[in-house]
């Protein structure tokens, strides 16, 4: 229901008064379990109040045990009765009360978590190259699972921590208000002692704490990232120094830092210890009780209840790291749930056909830094489009602009007539299949994998893009054919997988391909059935390759040079070299590395001849 | 708790961790004894002469002292064998992290590992430090406090010490019943974990068959999943949690009754009872608190789990008496190597002459990289044997073993560091000249030209920087630099654009000469001109040959040819 009420909104209003707005994005998420948080604090409070009826019953024993006087043994047993009822109460709601709020708790993550999964399945998908994955699954998983204390013990520990001592300073009060204040000395004392853990220096050395942990953090990523090189070159010597070096000076912070706390934290946790409140106490209470200021009876309800009164401050002290984790999660939380997707349109307009063009394009990932600097270009039906061009030109980028993964910054891309901000996402993706890096398949049946775009594909279709794709008699080599779920019933090798997405592309069958020769390429039977794929595919279709073989380059239509985001040449593969240009230039060199290998080769053939 | 511990950290750290144990247990007592002087207090003021309080007072005063005395050494004594361990887990686990083999770290541990070494390690250290003094004292001072009772009363005394047998099975009860669902929470966790990766990876591809997050089923099945096993976690520790705070109650209770029974009848001062009705509630708190605490350090038991399962694991064995070889030829005896229970390399054996070329081809995951991986010893074969100049791998001693070896690999890692200390790697000994003479010879020189900085430009971390050919030709000026005796190629031009490619080639043909070489490729023509194929499939050799040889027999290096042939449209 949630994600629904998320997915309806209109996505243009989410610019404005972002802070506001997530606020509301997370009152949103709870607003459905406030009355079970209700439920929850009410039966807290009830059993936390009750948890005082025996020490009153202690209280209301001593007051007529020490009464002079022969005793009243009924009252003394239906006192004695009543509180073992509070007790009992007691431990009947507290333990009501903490098993639904992790209830609830369990509840909240799951809203969160579906309600972050449907906005990272909203998130302009260019916004995903710029973060790691792995960061993006710690938020929805253990940044979610840090809110824990907050939704599961915040509400039993305030009550505790201030409804209880409230309650016991107003009967204390009632008895006695000197010695009520007297017994409110320790608590004075300790936060007397707050400020003295917020001065600059500890700030100082919390934020030096934080910066020390982070590098710890990222020499051990490069120390593990690294560990093939590092062994490789013998240089574990240097990797390991730089990590131990960070790990000492994270320590000396943090002894630092302890220290410096250490002092003042011991002196608060004395002054709440129950030895020295007990001692204030008695201190005040005896040299009342000598003084004839206060009844022997009325100090038992200070020794009992006096100890509670130190709950706030104690509380202050204990979970604070826990809270500031989880408020650091909530936040890392919030910034997912912000990230505005790409506007859908709000009457999305049907492509007519499917000729691109990318009129006068400009794009930049950071202001002032262009990566493409107004790209004209036209991808007619039926032809095929091979960019060249040396790495940092823009290649990469420029194709991505075809799926959306981001929007332009100036001009425009046309699909069918229809610019990408018009049409509507779903159609979009139907139109342009995209074959990439990185191919990771799902834990799910290779049928699934394959039909992953096309979920209510055929059996006979997905057979038919997965032998064109070169990969069905593989596949029926597996353990459960097409059923085989990838990851537990087999492993495929990356050149494997690349066939699958390849096959997955064939299915989706879209009328626009874009497609990244590189990292295509794992082994030569996958070099074999993108060719062939290409080749069938042909027809009508419209195809943009990010071309690293002269054979791909050569069979192209039309051939666009790009070199530092703008287009240099274009033009059919014969023309340009013909013209001797940055093409033909390009052309050469890339021979001329090929010719000299063959050379070589000749050479070292005739050289060592043996076997 | 405590021994896992001990044994994570290892001897040096048992001494000072006993003493403060010790101290914090002393620490514990010292309060629950000074409890005992409350009774002579409180029966002076609850008596008829309330001025003899005072002795008894001024009693409790200095116990109290002495008290606080105690704790202040025992929390410093605490914190200092803290930082001190904090210091000697790093360096152990850095130490055992760099002695580790290769073969260990994969995909998924650079994660693990990164959080263990940094959050995982303080939070399983300081949740012991922070939490084992109120873990002490929430058992240690009850204890006393029910010793002080019998002193009192014994009746009273008994009554409250039925607590502790019951308190301890509860204890171990919990322990036992909330480390299997924290077990499979911790699955579910890495399960939703994997699928949201997935999820994410897929989200082009699941956006275009519109399977937004609640048509993903997989997704969704793991997020229930995790909800459903929290709330199985709930339950499964309620039963402690409650039995906890009912013993705790219940002898609070009886207590209460017996001592009001005992009281009525005569048989104890009113004094008594109250006092000792004081000092049951005194018990009773920290009783109740064990649960919240047991719970804590169980969370911080599982990170000491973890750690120890990584510092248990064994890194190669080193020769005890390391042999130097004096060739650089190369060999594999029927070598079988095992990954998991898949058969990565299956009875392979081959041999390279001092000086020659030999390339490894076949389809993907036939188990080329892996031969290199055997003979640069990232893992210990299962069977037989990987020989450098006639003397197993395994007599080598490893840094004498890696100096004979350059290694190229296809994915470069370069660190967070100028350009020129990637390239030093090679040889951090080497002159200026040589250092030029190498990035020329890799033609990382038009690189450096082109880059703002220079020979100083920060190439960020992983070489983030640079494109995958730069990274590429960097890394070769690194293996040109080392000037290593045996080269090993996994790959290396596969994934170049064609400027790229070019240059690298022409790098590595300056590596490779003279030198005793194993590549891996894939791309045909680059393992044409090897003095040998060797043709892989399955981790078996079923192949080899020269080009022509292989060529002219019309086996699977002919058909693999076809079809790269094919492909190029020669």
């Amino acid at each position: 229901m949630t994600t629904v009420d998320l997915a309806t909104r209109g996505p243009s209003t989410r610019s404005h008064d972002a802070d506001a707005e997530s606020g509301q994005n997370m009152a949103r998420l709870l607003r459905p379990f406030a009355s079970r948080f209700a439920v929850v604090v009410i039966l807290q409070v009830v059993g936390a109040v009750a948890g005082l009826a025996p020490l009153l019953a202690v209280v209301e024993l001593g007051r007529t045990l020490l009464t002079p006087g022969p005793v009243d043994h009924r009252h003394v047993w239906f006192v004695v009765i009543a509180g073992a009822v509070g007790l009992f109460v007691r431990l009947l709601f507290t333990a009501a009360s903490s098993g639904i709020g992790h209830i609830v708790d369990g509840q909240v993550q799951l809203t969160f978590r579906r309600a972050l999964a449907a906005q990272l399945g909203r998130v302009p998908i260019g916004w995903f190259s710029r973060r790691r994955t792995g960061e993006l699954a710690k938020v929805v998983g253990e940044d979610v699972s840090a809110v824990h204390p907050f939704i599961a013990h915040a509400p039993g520990e305030l009550v505790s921590a201030f409804v209880v001592p409230l309650v016991s300073l107003i009967y204390l009060l009632s008895i006695n208000w000197q010695l009520t204040l007297i017994t409110l000395i320790p608590v004075l004392t300790a936060l007397l002692l707050v400020p003295l853990l917020m001065l600059p220096a500890r700030l100082r050395e919390q934020e030096e704490y934080d910066a020390a942990m982070g590098n710890i953090a990222s020499s051990v990523v490069e120390f593990v990232q690294g560990i093939s090189v590092v062994k490789a070159f013998g240089g574990s010597e240097r990797a390991h120094r730089r990590f131990l070096t960070a790990a000492d000076a994270f320590v000396s912070i943090f002894s630092r830092w302890v220290r410096g706390m250490s002092a003042v934290a011991a002196g608060m946790q004395l002054a709440l210890s129950p030895p020295f409140v007990l001692l204030v106490v008695l201190l005040g209470g005896t040299s009342m009780i000598t003084g004839g200021g206060l009844a022997p009876a009325d100090l038992l309800p200070f020794l009992l209840l006096g100890l509670g009164l130190t709950a706030p401050v104690a509380a202050l002290g204990h979970g604070f790291d826990d809270m500031q984790a989880a408020r650091r999660a909530v936040g890392r939380i919030k910034d997912v749930l912000d990230v505005r997707s790409l506007p859908e349109p709000e009457r999305p307009v049907a492509p007519k056909g499917h000729r691109v063009e990318l009129r006068d394009v400009r794009f930049g990932y950071d202001d002032g830094h262009e990566v493409l600097r107004g790209v004209d270009l036209v991808l007619e039906p039926g032809t095929v489009t091979a960019i060249v061009g040396p790495s940092g030109s823009g290649k990469s980028t420029l194709v991505q602009l075809l799926p959306r993964f981001f929007d332009p910054t100036h001009g425009s891309v046309v699909l069918g007539g229809a610019d990408l901000r018009q049409i509507s996402s779903r159609e979009l993706y139907r139109m342009v299949s995209f074959v990439f890096q990185d191919v990771r398949l799902l834990r799910a049946s290779i049928a699934d994998n394959i039909a992953l775009a096309v979920p209510q594909a055929e059996h006979e279709d997905v057979v038919r893009a997965a032998r064109l794709a070169n990969i069905h008699d593989r596949i029926l080599e597996l353990p459960h054919g097409y059923e085989t779920v990838i990851g537990e019933d087999a492993e495929l090798s990356g050149g494997e997988a690349q066939r699958i997405s390849i096959a997955r592309a064939l299915l989706a069958d879209a009328p626009i391909l874009v497609l990244d020769e590189a990292t295509a390429f794992a082994d030569p039977q996958t070099e074999q059935a993108v060719r062939e794929a290409l080749a069938t595919l042909g027809g009508d279709r419209t195809i943009l390759v990010i071309a690293h073989r002269l054979e791909t380059v050569a069979d192209a239509d039309t051939v666009v040079v790009l070199d530092n985001g703008s287009i240099v040449e274009r033009g059919k593969p014969t023309e340009l070299l013909a013209r001797g240009g940055a093409f033909a230039e390009f052309w050469q060199s890339h021979r001329s590395a090929i010719a000299d290998e063959i050379e070589t080769q000749d050479g070292a053939l005739q050289g060592d001849e043996h076997r | 708790m405590i021994r896992l511990l001990l044994r994570v950290l290892g001897d040096e750290y048992a001494r000072p961790m006993r003493r403060t144990v010790a101290l914090m247990t002393v620490t514990a007592i010292a309060e629950g004894l000074s409890y005992a002087l409350l009774v002579p207090v409180l029966r002076a003021l609850f008596g008829d002469t309330p001025d003899d309080a005072w002795p008894w007072l001024i009693a409790f005063g200095a116990a109290v002292a002495a008290y606080a005395v105690l704790r202040y050494i025992s929390d410093l004594s605490g914190m200092r064998v803290g930082t001190t361990m904090l210091r000697g887990m790093y360096h152990r686990l850095g130490d055992h992290l760099a002695r580790l083999p290769i073969g260990w770290y994969n995909a998924g541990r650079v994660g693990d590992v990164s959080v263990m070494a940094s959050r995982g390690l303080l939070a399983a250290l300081g949740v012991a430090a922070h939490l084992l003094a109120p873990f002490i004292s929430a058992l240690v001072t009850p204890l006393t406090i029910v010793v002080v009772m019998f002193v009192f009363n014994w009746q009273l005394g008994l009554a409250a010490l039925l607590a502790a047998p019951i308190v301890a099975a509860i204890q171990i009860r919990t322990a036992r019943s909330t480390a299997a669902t924290d077990a499979e929470r911790h699955e579910r966790d890495n399960e939703a974990t994997g699928r949201v990766i997935e999820y994410l990876q897929a989200q082009p591809v699941l956006r275009a068959g519109g399977r937004t997050a609640e048509r993903f089923q997989l997704l969704d099945d793991s997020l229930r999943d995790i909800e459903r096993t929290s709330r199985r976690q709930t339950l499964s520790a309620l039963p402690g949690a409650v039995g906890l705070a009912l013993t705790a109650q219940a002898v609070f209770t009886g207590l209460l009754v017996l001592g009001t029974y005992l009281a009525l009848g005569g048989n104890i001062g009113v004094a008594e009872v109250l006092t000792i009705l004081v000092l049951a509630a005194r018990a009773v708190d920290p009783l109740l608190s064990l649960s919240d605490i047991g719970g804590k350090l169980r969370g911080a038991r599982s990170e000491l789990a973890r750690l120890e399962s990584v510092l248990r694991t064994e890194p190669l064995p080193e020769a005890h008496e390391p042999i130097q070889p004096d060739r650089h030829d190369v060999e594999f005896e029927s070598v079988t190597f095992q990954h998991g229970d898949r058969t990565v390399v299956d009875d392979v054996s081959l041999i390279v002459p001092e000086g020659q070329r030999i390339a490894v081809v076949g389809p993907s995951g036939a188990g080329k990289s892996t031969m290199l991986q055997l003979l640069a010893r990232f893992y210990d074969v299962d069977s037989g044997a990987v020989r450098v100049g006639g003397v197993d791998v395994r007599d080598i001693n490893s840094e004498v073993l890696m100096s004979r070896i350059a290694f190229v690999f296809q994915d470069v890692y370069l660190f967070d560091g100028t350009i020129e200390e990637n390239v030093r790697l090679g040889r951090p000994d080497a002159d200026q000249s040589e250092v030029r003479a190498a990035a020329t010879a890799a033609r990382l020189d038009e690189v450096i030209e082109r880059l703002p900085g220079g020979w100083t430009t920060n190439v960020g971390e992983g070489g983030a920087l640079l494109s995958g050919g730069e990274r590429q030709r960097v890394s070769i000026a690194r293996a040109l630099l080392k000037n290593a005796p045996i080269v090993l190629l996994d790959e290396v031009t596969s994934a170049l654009d064609p400027v790229n490619e070019a240059a690298v080639h022409e790098g590595i043909e300056h590596l490779m000469k003279g030198r005793t070489v194993v590549m891996v490729a894939h791309r045909l023509r680059t393992v044409q001109r090897a003095a040998r194929i060797v043709f892989l499939d399955n981790g078996r050799i079923v192949e080899q040959g020269t080009h022509d040889e292989l060529l002219g027999r019309g086996g699977r290096y002919a058909d693999f040819w076809e079809v790269s042939a094919a492909g190029s449209g020669r």
